[in-house]
């Protein structure tokens, strides 16, 4: 009895000095929601807002949990968990990865992970659970790399460290991103926070679903292979604290656009360059982003469909220690580079989104946004809906870190 | 002959010490807030007339508390020592990869590093290839009136000889590429107190302190 209490004991302490690297961390969401009137595109609409149906309400914004686990120095194991239900209750996996980063002792470091995470697109969207610390709402560019953009793979990373700059190359391959830019194609652009995650599911709009004679709601999974290519990603970053930052990307999904799954999600051959900048001048942070590409499946032999996406924005924070006003502009579009001339098919539009965020403490967010988005989308008239819209939703978000 | 070393060391330390001259430097941001961690140093605009006697080398600890190395900045003489103490409970891999010295140390809690000497003049960056927000300075210099300036932006640099002199002023968030900030002094007598104020533009912060919305992994 006493060499089994004495074993336990030592196994305690050997599980408290492992614990030790060990790591747990979590948020908590919560939404005061003034809705433009017209349904969102979570519920089968097609507004561009995460809220929609009119109406002041408080909504559950989301909670996550991230995990860390620091098995040697050189090797960290990441999951991200979330739990959403705006659209329907999901528990999903936003990034799971395994990394190895040996220390080196000259300028140059190397690092290599494999797992499921996100591709190092966003500038903004760097705090925990994939959200922004500027605005409740990303911009359109990572409000779509947040719904539909995830690399299962393998990433290398190198990193030349100079004295006042750091210039990184990362390059990944990677599977089961094949659907990732359907929703441009049948929704278009959206502005939203709602981060989908691996065992989640993307609503389509109803009135599409209802097009190719199916009942709504349609849903399916942005994560999947459809068939059998691997698609890559290669970044080039430049990064000096205090000054800045520059960001270029190029992105292959390299689908097979004829490919399709049992349940009919094509494969979307999806590929784009997007471009980005920071700079601090005083106590003003400046984000700049650009993304331009194309998406296109072949449902028949000879008949490709084809969409031309872009967006650019522009975000000025004002780092005034507690509080942090931000200002983003934006502009969006789509183009079906088929569509005769003067009659194009596609959407154009612009939004703007003023936040003022509130840190009183470590632990608490508190934020106040406004966003405006004005836009045409031509498909619109098909669900018997003005091709012009103008809509406004208005947040108070309050956020518990631990 | 060893006695002979011994009295004229005696001899030129007590001169060194007997003096009072000296200079205050304050050291403010842009907004009037108080820079600490700056490294501030008097050079002699021409050859002192006496050697300044080296002092014994120092061991300096560098703790890491809170995923932060303490202090942030450390002054050190050519062959003083520095030790890396860890009063985290989580795991550190302390590293440098600077001219001036190249070293790592994996420190379990509690655990510290064996001494290190520093004998080479310069600037080493150190980090932690765990924590990568993780950063300190050690500053290695051979120049004899030197400190670092206090919470309150002090600093003060004594027992100086009457004579021309430079003030020279190092931080590690003055924007690279732009002129050491530096001032002209002049001491006129053994009892002689100067003041001087420095208006730095510093860049950001590099070091992310425990932000719980920022996980930088």
């Amino acid at each position: 009895m006493r060499r089994a209490c004495l074993l336990c004991l030592l196994g305690l302490s050997s599980s408290a000095a492992c614990a030790q690297d060990f790591k747990l961390h979590a948020w908590l969401d919560g939404r005061l929601v003034a809705a433009p009137d017209e349904p969102s595109w979570t519920n089968g609409g097609l507004g561009k807002t995460r809220f929609g149906n009119g109406g002041v309400d408080a909504h559950f914004g989301g909670a996550g949990l991230v995990g860390t686990a620091q098995f040697t120095p050189a090797l960290l194991a990441l999951a991200e968990v979330q739990f959403q239900n705006t659209d329907y209750p999901t528990m999903s996996v936003i990034e799971a990865y395994l990394r190895y980063r040996p220390v080196s002792l000259s300028r140059w470091r190397w690092s290599a992970q494999a797992g499921a995470f996100m591709p190092p697109i966003s500038l903004e969207n760097d705090a925990i659970g994939w959200t922004s610390p500027w605005t409740l709402t990303p911009s359109a560019i990572n409000s779509w790399v947040g719904e539909e953009l995830r690399a299962v793979g393998a990433e290398g990373r190198v990193e030349w460290r100079g004295d006042v700059d750091t210039w990184e190359w990362r390059s990944a391959l990677f599977r089961r991103n094949d659907p990732a830019g359907k929703l441009l194609a049948a929704r278009g652009w959206s502005l939203s926070d709602l981060t989908y995650g691996l065992g989640s599911r993307l609503r389509e709009p109803d009135a599409m679903v209802r097009r190719f004679g199916q009942q709504p709601p349609g849903r399916y999974d942005p994560f999947q292979n459809i068939g059998n290519r691997s698609g890559w990603y290669a970044n080039l970053a430049w990064h000096a604290p205090g000054r800045g930052s520059v960001s270029l990307m190029r992105y292959d999904n390299r689908a097979d656009p004829a490919a399709h799954s049992d349940s009919g999600v094509f494969a979307w051959h999806t590929y784009f360059w997007t471009l980005g900048a920071t700079a601090d001048t005083g106590p003003v942070t400046w984000i700049v982003q650009a993304m331009d590409g194309g998406t296109e499946i072949e449902p028949v032999d000879g008949l490709q469909l084809e969409t031309h996406f872009r967006s650019a924005f522009l975000l000025a924070g004002w780092n005034r220690g507690a509080w942090r006003p931000t200002l983003r502009f934006e502009h969006f579009s789509t183009r079906d580079p088929r569509s005769d001339a003067g009659i194009a098919q596609g959407e154009h539009g612009n939004a703007i989104t003023a936040a003022l965020n509130w840190r009183p403490c470590d632990w608490l967010r508190l934020t106040a946004e406004v966003l405006r988005i004005d836009g045409v989308r031509t498909q619109r008239t098909e669900a018997g809906l003005p091709a012009a819209s103008a809509i406004t939703q208005v947040q108070l978000g309050v956020r518990l870190i631990y | 002959m060893r006695c002979l070393l011994v009295v004229a060391s005696l001899l030129l330390g007590s001169a060194w010490s007997s003096r009072a001259a000296e200079v205050t430097i304050h050291l403010s941001d842009g907004q009037g807030h108080a820079v600490n961690d700056a490294v501030v140093m008097l050079t002699a605009d021409a050859a002192p007339a006496t050697a300044a006697v080296p002092e014994p080398p120092v061991t300096h600890i560098i703790d890491q508390r809170n995923e932060t190395f303490i202090p942030y900045v450390q002054v050190l003489r050519p062959g003083d020592k520095v030790v890396f103490r860890n009063s985290d409970t989580t795991r550190h891999h302390v590293y440098s990869f600077a001219a001036v010295r190249a070293f790592e140390f994996v420190l379990r809690p509690g655990e510290s590093s064996p001494e290190l000497i520093m004998d080479k003049t310069g600037i080493a960056a150190v980090g932690c290839n765990i924590h990568d927000h993780m950063i300190t300075y050690l500053f290695v210099s051979a120049v004899p009136a030197i400190a670092t300036s206090s919470h309150g932006g002090d600093a003060t640099l004594g027992h100086l000889a009457p004579g021309h002199y430079t003030a020279h002023v190092w931080h590690p968030q003055l924007h690279p590429g732009r002129p050491e900030p530096t001032r002209k002094v002049i001491i006129a007598s053994d009892s002689d107190v100067a003041h001087l104020a420095f208006t730095l533009s510093l860049m950001p912060d590099p070091r992310m302190s425990m932000d719980r919305e920022h996980l930088d992994y």
